[in-house]
């Protein structure tokens, strides 16, 4: 109380008008202390840092002021206002972080709970709260049992532990500010390409078979990459951990296939059947196939084009000679 | 005037069985043979997503073990009941390839570079008697491996899972053999060579005229005359209906056939 009492004494000798300029706000908030206190130069090296306050904190047009309340980040950037980037706020409403809004839950995210506030620097900045690096850390204040099993994953570990920029962080899968509510179709088929972005091989030979197949048409009920092989907690398929190890394999086919052999689960799910060496019933088989393919069609094509060369030519010196 | 039967009613219907059922199987079955066309998708949607398309593939795949068991159980009758084992099965009317068949291929490449004159025909040509054994072929052959698809679990009890691996192959590789063959050398052979073009309705109306018969078979014809069954041989034409009905029914069959052929070709060459 006493010290509002302060700094209401103190604004009304500083400020003389209404009207004024970013530099009048430090000279209170640019106190150590100061409730709101602002590290000036940290402030003016982020991306809002040539804006004036009032641009944000509407509310505040004179001195003293009340309570701040909460900055609303769209007024710029929804709108695409003087320049501001507009593509991540509209996903952000479309995001399932923006819809548990209506389901009335009060921790919901919004842009602040991730970027912060005054101090945003552009990802690709050592000092951003959004710097790649820094994303499982910054998604398990929120998420911290995906946090923990992503940890153990072999995507974690080489991003985490051994900063391989190569591995996949949350947002590769979640897609940064669209977040598509786990379940949502659309999203899980296009998880299949994204996994298909490094694992180049592996997308190639499941689209070869009736899981990859059907994905491919649009349907998300087949088997998709995660279902066999997990999804934060994914290890190696040689590891004991694997979805697909000897010890849970069966389980796992059984997800979908509730009567599944051990038999059964010798399926190969990404084969190439052009791969002698590793699936050589598969290549053989292949080779047969292409050689009655092509046998069957080169002789009955020469066949046929020879018959119509040969009746259509009797048939017009018929005629010639009626 | 009368006309020579060539086909029983029961023929006609499984004829027409198989050719509805063949059709429904390459439109439901190419959609995810060539997943990745853009034309996939939409014949897919057409079809009530990928379990109908799954259901209308089934159902076809009944269809054609159906008229499979029943043209067995045809020959069977045929051979044992009506013809008391009195039948040659390398003789005129057998279905089985013999000597003059390979004759017949020989003389016929002659005729077509022009050095010699078309070989004689009897009731089965060799092209006729291909087409009819690629049928048990191709149904033993999609046949079983789709059956490997169609209940991974049940086979997965006595065989390995890799057995579904060798049964994609095979079961894509001769769809696309049957699809690519039918739509057109079956379709040329039969409805679309300069002497019967734009179609020959005898499957549908299972008669030919007395000269069909005599140009096209005519070892057939020599030896009805000699054997003295022609007279038996003779019917009345088939009614007006049932022939339009089997016209309109073949040109709407070669159509889809080559709509689908299309879509085959852009998936397999194209996309």
């Amino acid at each position: 109380m006493i010290r509002s009492l302060f700094i209401l004494l103190f604004a009304s000798t500083v400020v003389a008008s209404a009207a004024y300029a970013t530099g009048d706000c430090y000279s209170c908030h640019g106190r150590k202390g100061m409730p709101g206190y602002i590290d000036r130069n940290a402030f003016q090296g982020s991306v809002h840092g040539s804006i004036d306050c009032t641009k944000c904190h509407i509310a505040i047009s004179s001195y003293p002021h009340g309570k701040a309340g909460k900055v609303n980040c769209g007024i710029c950037h929804f709108l695409g206002r003087d320049g501001a980037p507009s593509a991540q706020a509209q996903e952000y409403k479309l995001s399932v972080h923006n819809r548990i809004v209506p389901v009335g839950q009060n921790a919901v995210p919004v842009c602040q709970t991730c970027h912060g506030s005054h101090y945003i620097y552009p990802s690709t900045d050592r000092r951003s709260e959004t710097r790649r690096q820094n994303i499982p850390v910054l998604c398990s204040k929120c998420h911290p049992r995906e946090f923990k099993e992503y940890g153990k994953s072999i995507h974690g570990i080489e991003a985490l532990e051994r900063n391989n920029a190569m591995a996949p962080t949350c947002f590769d899968c979640h897609q940064e500010h669209l977040i598509p509510p786990a379940g949502d179709a659309q999203w899980m088929l296009s998880l299949v390409r994204q996994c298909g972005n490094c694992h180049a091989e592996q997308i190639k030979t499941y689209r070869k078979t009736y899981h990859g197949k059907v994905t491919q048409l649009g349907y998300a009920t087949m088997a998709k990459c995660s279902d066999c092989h997990g999804s934060h907690s994914i290890a190696r398929v040689t590891d004991k951990a694997s979805l697909l190890s000897e010890q849970n394999i069966l389980a796992t086919c059984r997800k979908c296939h509730p009567k599944a052999t051990i038999g059964f689960t010798r399926f190969y799910a990404h084969a190439e059947e052009t791969n002698r060496a590793k699936y050589p019933v598969m290549f053989y088989t292949f080779l047969f196939m292409t050689v009655l393919l092509i046998g069957t069609f080169t002789f009955f094509f020469v066949h046929t084009f020879l018959w119509a060369y040969r009746s259509l030519k009797e048939r017009m010196n018929k005629k010639g000679g009626e | 005037m009368a006309q020579v039967k060539r086909f029983n009613a029961y023929h006609r219907v499984l004829h027409v069985a198989m050719a509805v059922s063949f059709i429904g199987l390459v439109a439901s079955g190419m959609p995810i043979k060539y997943a990745q066309a853009p034309w996939a998708a939409w014949l897919t949607k057409l079809l009530g997503g990928y379990e109908g398309a799954a259901l209308v593939h089934r159902i076809c795949a009944v269809i054609t073990f159906g008229y499979f068991a029943a043209h067995i159980a045809y020959v069977v009758y045929d051979v044992a009941v009506v013809r008391k084992f009195k039948f040659n099965p390398i003789g005129p009317e057998s279905m089985v390839p013999w000597i003059k068949d390979a004759e017949d291929i020989y003389h016929n490449f002659k005729w077509f570079f022009g050095m010699g004159p078309r070989p004689l025909f009897d009731r089965w040509a060799y092209w006729e008697k291909f087409d009819y054994w690629a049928v048990f072929w191709g149904v033993g052959m999609i046949g079983v491996s789709g059956l490997f698809l169609w209940f991974p679990e049940f086979f997965g009890q006595f065989l390995p899972g890799w057995t579904f691996n060798v049964a994609t192959v095979i079961h894509s590789d001769e769809a696309l053999l049957a699809a690519g063959f039918i739509f057109t050398i079956h379709y040329f052979n039969t409805h679309l060579r300069p002497e019967k073009f734009p179609m020959d309705p005898v499957i549908f109306t299972g008669t030919l005229t007395l000269h069909e018969l005599q140009h096209e078979r005519p070892l057939e014809y020599q030896r009805l005359v000699e054997e003295k069954t022609l007279d038996q041989a003779m019917v009345e034409p088939q009614k007006n209906w049932i022939t339009d009905l089997g016209i309109l029914f073949g040109f709407a069959v070669v159509l889809i056939g080559f709509l689908l052929l299309l879509l085959i070709v852009l998936g397999q060459f194209i996309y």
